[in-house]
């Protein structure tokens, strides 16, 4: 691991702290406002790749359980692993790293070549790279961390899985719009040629 | 811009080793879990509340990291009651209070120096077979300390930048310049680190 390695680990670490503390955004139409903290999970796993942004969110967890107020609302310390959202916060470093291996996966540069080949033209259309994030943002970001935390919700609080489910629906819209924005931002980060 | 949750002093839950604390910690949180009784947990949950009380915390200090999870714990109560009895309903609110105010205590009373001892303690086992370096992890946990403010005032000029030019910031045109100036200072940053040796 090189020293940029280590240097944009922090980096991104500290951008998902900066994210988690803004204010949520309080949105039409969506009933619960918008942090933005798995959007950094998204965005770490969209640019880092898998390895890197699973060990962005594993020092961001550390750091979070050692008692520095870096998530939402300024909470920290251990007593958030014995809340019942604990495995929210948990799923995101699997989340992160899946993110990371589906947008390799699916902009795979040398694995789906035959496909890739088949449909050259489109390719290189930046619309089809935007939904091929998008897709990895919600498959790690969302889907990965939703399928940790409900059943981790239901067996903390002896809820039903099914009415755990329910309860969480009302975060869908904002979290798949945080992952349609995610993949636009990555996708012109990819153009600026820095990824 | 940011302070640790611990509150400095030197009661003897201050004293205690903080891997003795912790490990406490963990084990008596892990034997909560079979309790059901809620006279049973409301004694524990009275004990934890005379621990914090010898930490020395305020009940403002106290309130300030509880108060987003009493309006959850409260909708979560009201839910449970309401689906599977007030006695249940009891039980599952006593009991998780009771387990987010006795980690409380350990992060009020323990350092951050003391909790990191902990942690590179318990990578050393990972170490010696080669997988990690306590050097490398030390070096990303000071540094994203380090940048946390950076990036918040980061943050801020591009806001204001926006704001200035008649924008409305959101989080599209504020991630786009936020990661290239992120991307571009990780650049210099190691390229500085690399030189320093």
């Amino acid at each position: 691991m090189k020293t940029k390695d280590i240097v944009l680990i922090a980096l991104f670490t500290a951008l998902i702290v900066v994210l988690s503390l803004l204010p949520p955004i309080p949105l039409p139409l969506i009933p619960v406002p918008l942090t933005l903290q798995t959007f950094g999970v998204m965005l770490a796993g969209l640019i880092l790749g898998p390895a890197r942004a699973g060990l962005v969110l594993l020092l961001y967890v550390m750091i979070a359980l050692l008692g520095l107020p870096v998530l939402p609302g300024g909470r920290a310390g251990l007593a958030v692993l014995a809340g019942p959202t604990a495995g929210f916060l948990l799923g995101m470093i699997p989340g992160a790293v899946v993110t990371g291996w589906l947008t390799l996966l699916l902009s795979g540069n040398d694995k789906l070549k035959t496909v890739a080949s088949l449909n050259n033209a489109i390719e290189q259309a930046p619309g089809w790279q935007i939904v091929r994030y998008m897709l990895a943002a919600i498959g790690g970001g969302i889907i990965l961390v939703y399928a940790i935390g409900i059943p981790w919700l239901a067996l903390v609080t002896k809820m039903d899985l099914g009415k755990a489910c329910w309860a969480m629906l009302v975060f869908v819209p904002g979290d798949l719009l945080k992952a349609l924005i995610a993949a636009l931002v990555a996708q012109r980060i990819r153009r600026a040629g820095m990824l | 811009m940011l302070g640790s949750l611990y509150l400095p002093g030197s009661t003897w839950l201050h004293l205690a080793p903080a891997g003795v604390k912790l490990l406490i910690l963990a084990f008596s949180s892990t034997a909560l879990m079979w309790v059901h009784s809620p006279l049973l947990l409301l004694l524990a949950c009275m004990l934890v509340c005379l621990f914090v009380r010898c930490a020395g915390a305020s009940v403002q200090q106290v309130w300030l990291q509880l108060r987003p999870l009493v309006w959850f714990l409260l909708a979560l109560g009201g839910l449970s009651a309401w689906s599977q009895g007030i006695l249940q309903a009891l039980e599952m609110v006593l009991r998780l209070f009771t387990l987010v105010l006795a980690a409380l205590v350990v992060s009020m009373t323990t350092p951050l120096t003391q909790m990191m001892q902990v942690v590179i303690w318990l990578l050393g086992p990972f170490e010696r077979l080669g997988w990690i370096n306590a050097e490398k992890v030390a070096l990303g946990f000071g540094l994203t300390l380090r940048l946390i403010p950076e990036l918040g005032v980061q943050w801020q000029d591009i806001r204001e930048a926006q704001l200035a030019r008649g924008l409305t910031p959101s989080p599209l045109t504020m991630g786009v310049p936020m990661l290239l100036r992120t991307l571009r200072r990780a650049d210099e940053i190691a390229e500085a680190i690399d030189a320093r040796g």
